[in-house]
């Protein structure tokens, strides 16, 4: 099975907003999700000025973005995909 | 001053143990319309805050005498009577080194009292091509020694106070010190093994050395000079995206050549040159810490390090500001910080590349923190850098 790419926006805005946080998310997985996701850091995606900044953080699950991200909604887009891959 | 030579000047102390204030003191200062730079160590009679006023006195009078071309024995004259005399010793003085270099012409090396200075050419020891003493008639045991020498581009002249040449008087090994002949081979080694050993780790590597043969404490204030002439490192910092965005091309060209060190700062223009250069940015996550408090830092292959723009770069100058050339950064910094901050130490000149065009997400008040613009910080960093680091910065605009 092909891994999950979780890719997190690093640009001034998204880690201010919240990216800071979502760095450390490995340490909050299960530890079964550990090698289905790969996680890496982008150095901006540009989107704060494309979209808007309140929809900052973003990041992008297998290439879909998602905004307003933190631990929580990114953690269980996660498990949606692993269950619907299972 | 001459855009092929920089002239390096560092110096390393530690203080003795129990005082305060260093003993030594030291002043530097380059004159670059003149091609010439001034250098002055002294070690002020005792140890301690007495000392140190000693020894500034005499490096603060030696510096403006030179600077003003004051003719030689007269100037010595006048520092010595200047002095306050020890009511223990009768003696009123602090020796001291004086360096007068010129660029392309005669180098002129005063000294009363300080351990002979090194003058190296790779690892060879060059003499001086003229020397003589005089002895001042108001001090008569006072002998004023002075060298003539030629500086070319990779020499290294080292001056250390006794406290390095005396370190570990009267142990087995050392049984007087270390001694001149235990510098100089000391410092040979270094650059054998070494070629390009800037002044600053040089300076450090003897002081260090002197530091630990003495058992257990710093017996006496340890300082060590080192002056380089050696080719300016150029490091090139980018940062902000261009004002016209037909500028973009020429802006990424810049990251390709003539710098030593290239750093881009800022997600947007990471982007500019990953897709003007078709280079790809690589981030290694596991390269810092979990509480590192700054963007994590990344390479982008055959440019140089890439890191996130205004907080870093506001972190930087904050490091820099309360930092200072010989202390290195605390060692809980952050990565980003911590690894820009290394480069612009090992470099001569810093060029600073400054797109001008606002992010206009960062003036959003939803932003829990106010960002500062870019443009003051460059200015900030690049005033701190050539007060306080003596680095030569360019600021351009895009």
């Amino acid at each position: 099975m092909e891994k999950i790419r979780l890719e997190i926006c690093c640009g001034t805005t998204c880690y201010m907003l919240g990216a800071s946080q979502l760095l450390k998310i490995e340490s909050v997985m299960p530890d079964e999700w550990q090698d289905k996701v790969e996680v890496s850091a982008i150095s901006c995606m540009n989107m704060c000025v494309e979209e808007e900044i309140c929809a900052a953080p973003f990041v992008k699950i297998n290439g879909e973005l998602l905004r307003r991200a933190n631990v929580e909604s990114v953690l269980e887009k996660i498990g949606e995909i692993i269950r619907e891959e299972a | 001053m001459n855009d092929d030579v920089f002239v390096e000047m560092e110096c390393r102390q530690f203080i003795k143990t129990g005082q305060e204030a260093c003993g030594d003191d030291y002043q530097l200062m380059t004159l670059e319309e003149e091609n010439r730079a001034i250098a002055v160590l002294s070690d002020g009679l005792g140890s301690g805050i007495k000392a140190n006023m000693l020894a500034n006195m005499t490096t603060t009078m030696a510096l403006k005498f030179m600077r003003s071309n004051l003719d030689l024995p007269g100037a010595v004259e006048t520092m010595m009577d200047a002095l306050p005399v020890c009511e223990v010793r009768h003696i009123s003085y602090a020796t001291f080194s004086i360096v007068d270099l010129r660029l392309g012409g005669t180098t002129k090396i005063i000294e009363m009292g300080n351990p002979r200075y090194i003058h190296l050419r790779g690892e060879i020891e060059v003499p001086p091509y003229k020397h003589e003493r005089f002895v001042s008639p108001n001090w008569p045991d006072r002998e004023v020694d002075t060298y003539n020498v030629r500086m070319q581009t990779g020499d290294r002249l080292i001056i250390a106070s006794d406290g390095v040449t005396q370190a570990g008087v009267g142990q087995k090994k050392y049984k007087f010190g270390w001694r001149r002949s235990g510098e100089l081979e000391f410092a040979r080694d270094l650059i054998r093994r070494t070629p390009d050993i800037s002044a600053r780790d040089l300076a450090n590597a003897i002081a260090f050395q002197a530091l630990s043969i003495n058992p257990e404490k710093c017996a006496d204030d340890i300082s060590c000079l080192v002056i380089y002439l050696r080719k300016p490192r150029v490091m090139r910092i980018l940062t902000g995206p261009p004002y016209h965005r037909e500028h973009d091309r020429d802006f990424a060209l810049l990251a390709t050549a003539g710098a030593d060190n290239v750093v881009i700062c800022g997600g947007t223009t990471a982007n500019i040159l990953e897709r003007e250069l078709g280079k790809k940015v690589k981030i290694d996550l596991k390269l810092i810490r979990a509480d590192d408090e700054l963007p994590p830092p990344g390479i982008m292959d055959g440019v140089g390090l890439t890191t996130e723009g205004i907080l870093t770069l506001s972190k930087v100058c904050s490091l820099l500001e309360k930092g200072d050339p010989s202390s290195p950064i605390p060692p809980d910094a952050p990565m980003a910080a911590r690894l820009i901050i290394n480069r612009i130490e090992e470099s001569d000149r810093i060029e600073f590349i400054v797109g001008t065009k606002v992010n206009e997400a960062h003036q959003d008040p939803n932003l829990p923190l106010e960002l500062e613009l870019r443009r003051n910080v460059v200015k900030r960093i690049a005033e701190v850098l050539e007060k306080k680091y003596r680095k030569k910065v360019d600021i351009k605009y895009y």
